[in-house]
This record gives structure tokens, sequence and C-alpha cells, in this order.
């Protein structure tokens, strides 16, 4: 017969297993809504990039957030991001389209993730229809359950 | 004449303004000494390159690191990054000199960081053979802290 002392032993230990099961199955759901949320920010950003929207564009962005271009040019904080989208808005991107299609996600803390987006511009004028093809990578923050981009390079070949 | 709950309340407030002062120092000095570490971390790295030593820049990365080209072909992991470096250590940049400067470091917690670096190589070939005099364009890695080290766990370039 089993003891008492035993059957407490045994009893702790079904407790331990089952919470830590819970516990897996609790982030490996959270981390599948966090990458559906990833994805929907992505495409958010594309749909309001494609409206020409320059204003709506930097608030995808945190308020302190970077971007740097093809070249390397860099814009800070909202203001700056703002103006940098409203000048290729009105130049030379402003019958441009963009497809941001997510590559891979790689999370570096529950609230922080680095994400990279394979990347079309397309334009009717342009040879071929396309203007620009490369890669964004993105790290993107968390911030009250909306992800937000902290950093925002990208790369074009 | 000032009195006594005045006096203690002037020294209790003396005492808060010294206290965040001094955890302000401490953090901004602990910050200098993180950044002083990344720097050593791209140094290490950018020597690493140019003795061509695969192994030793594939080491720069942690075990499980993400490595994406110019033209944003992927490697990961040591075994991964350690032939691709040995690849192009014996082919289209074996005579290749880099020189890397950092250009900025953003803290995204104490132990996580995203850093730019802009990068001038010569000496490099295309990949058919073709002599390029200067290559250059932006480094953009994350660098995470483990002990007291600094490592590249996501390393992206562009060439521009």
């Amino acid at each position: 017969m089993i003891s008492v002392t035993s059957k407490a032993a045994l009893g702790v230990l079904f407790f331990i297993s089952f919470s830590a099961a819970s516990s897996r199955a609790q982030t490996a759901s959270s981390r599948d809504a966090d990458t559906a949320a990833i994805k929907q920010t992505v495409a958010g950003f594309a749909d309001t990039w494609n409206s020409h929207d320059a204003h709506a564009v930097a608030m995808r962005y945190v308020e302190d957030g970077d971007f740097s271009s093809v070249k390397g040019e860099a814009s800070h904080g909202r203001k700056e991001l703002e103006d940098h989208y409203t000048t290729i808005f009105t130049t030379f991107l402003k019958n441009a389209h963009t497809t941001d299609t997510v590559r891979s996600i790689r999370f570096l803390a529950p609230d922080l993730a680095s994400v990279d987006i394979d990347w079309l511009v397309t334009d009717p004028a342009a040879p071929g229809g396309v203007l620009r093809k490369g890669l964004l990578t993105w790290m993107l923050s968390k911030r009250n359950g909306q992800w937000m981009i902290v950093i925002y390079h990208e790369q074009s070949f | 004449m000032i009195s006594t709950r005045w006096k203690m309340a002037l020294a209790v407030s003396l005492l808060l303004a010294l206290s965040s002062g001094v955890a302000w120092a401490q953090m901004a000095s602990k910050m200098d000494a993180d950044s002083a570490g990344i720097k050593q971390c791209v140094a290490a790295w950018e020597d690493a390159w140019n003795r061509h030593d695969a192994h030793a820049t594939a080491g720069a990365y942690v075990e499980d690191g993400d490595f994406s080209s110019t033209t944003g072909v992927p490697s990961h992991g040591a075994k991964e990054l350690e032939s691709h470096y040995n690849e192009i250590f014996t082919t289209f940049l074996k005579d290749a000199h880099r020189t890397d400067t950092v250009r900025s470091i953003r803290f995204l917690t104490p132990e996580i960081a995203s850093v730019d670096i802009d990068w001038e190589m010569t000496g490099a070939k295309t990949r058919d053979g073709k002599d390029i005099a200067v290559r250059k364009g932006l480094l953009t890695w994350v660098v995470t802290k483990h002990g007291a080290k600094w490592m590249i766990t996501i390393y992206h370039e562009s060439a521009f």
C-alpha cells in the first residue's frame, strides 16, 4: 500500500508537471498569437504605405523610432520619419506600390522580435514594372499590446 | 529660523537627489562599458575576418546565429556560418580586406543591442572574377551579452 507521504509526493509531482506543461502550452500559444500580430503589423504597414499616408506610416513606429534607407541615410523620431515619408510619397515614389512578405521572425524577448521581410516595390512607369526589390529587416517591440517598429533597415538587390 | 521638520525634509530631498544621481552615474558608466564591449566584439570580428579565419569569424556569433548576405542569402548556426566564411575566404574574397566603423549603438535591453556599422572593402572580386575597386555599405547587427562578452546574434549587411 502507498503511504500518505508517497501519495502527497505523487500529488505534488503531478501538479508540477501539469503546471509546467500548461505554462509551455501558454508560451507556445502566446508566441503563435504574437507571430500572427506581427504579420498583421507588417500587412498594416504595407496598407498605410500604399495609401501614401506619411503620418499613418510614421505612427507605425515608436515615438523615437529609427529608419535607415537603402543608402544608409537615417531618420530618427516621428517628425523626421513623417518628413521622410512625405518627401518620398510626393516625389520618386508617388506612384509606387509595395508588397511585403514576412520571411522569418526571431523573438529576442517576449516583447522584442527581429523580422525579415521580402520586399517588392512596383511602379507602372519603371522598367519591367519593378522599381525596387530586396529585404526589409525590422526590430519590433510590443507596446501596450501593439507591435511597433523600433528600427527599420532596408536593403535593395 | 527653519523648523526641524523643514530641515528633515531638506535632508531627505538631498539624500534622494544624491542617490538618484549615483544610480544614474552607475547606469551611464555601465552603458559606457557595454558600448566598449560591443566595439570590442566588432573589432575582434573584423580582425578574424581580415585574417580570413573562418572558424574565428563564425566564433563571434552565438551558437544559433543568423547571417544574411547583401543579396539576402541566409546562413544559420555555427556550422553553416563557418562553411559560408570558408567559401568566401577561398574564392571571390580571398584577397579582400575590410574596415568596419561603428556608426551607432541602440540598447534594446541591458543585454540586447542593435549596432549599425559602416563597412568598406578593398581587394574584392565579383563571383565571376572581376576586380571591384571598393565595396561599401552598412552592417546592421543584433548583439547579445553572454557573461561579460557581446556576441553576434543576427547579422544583416547591405551594399551601396
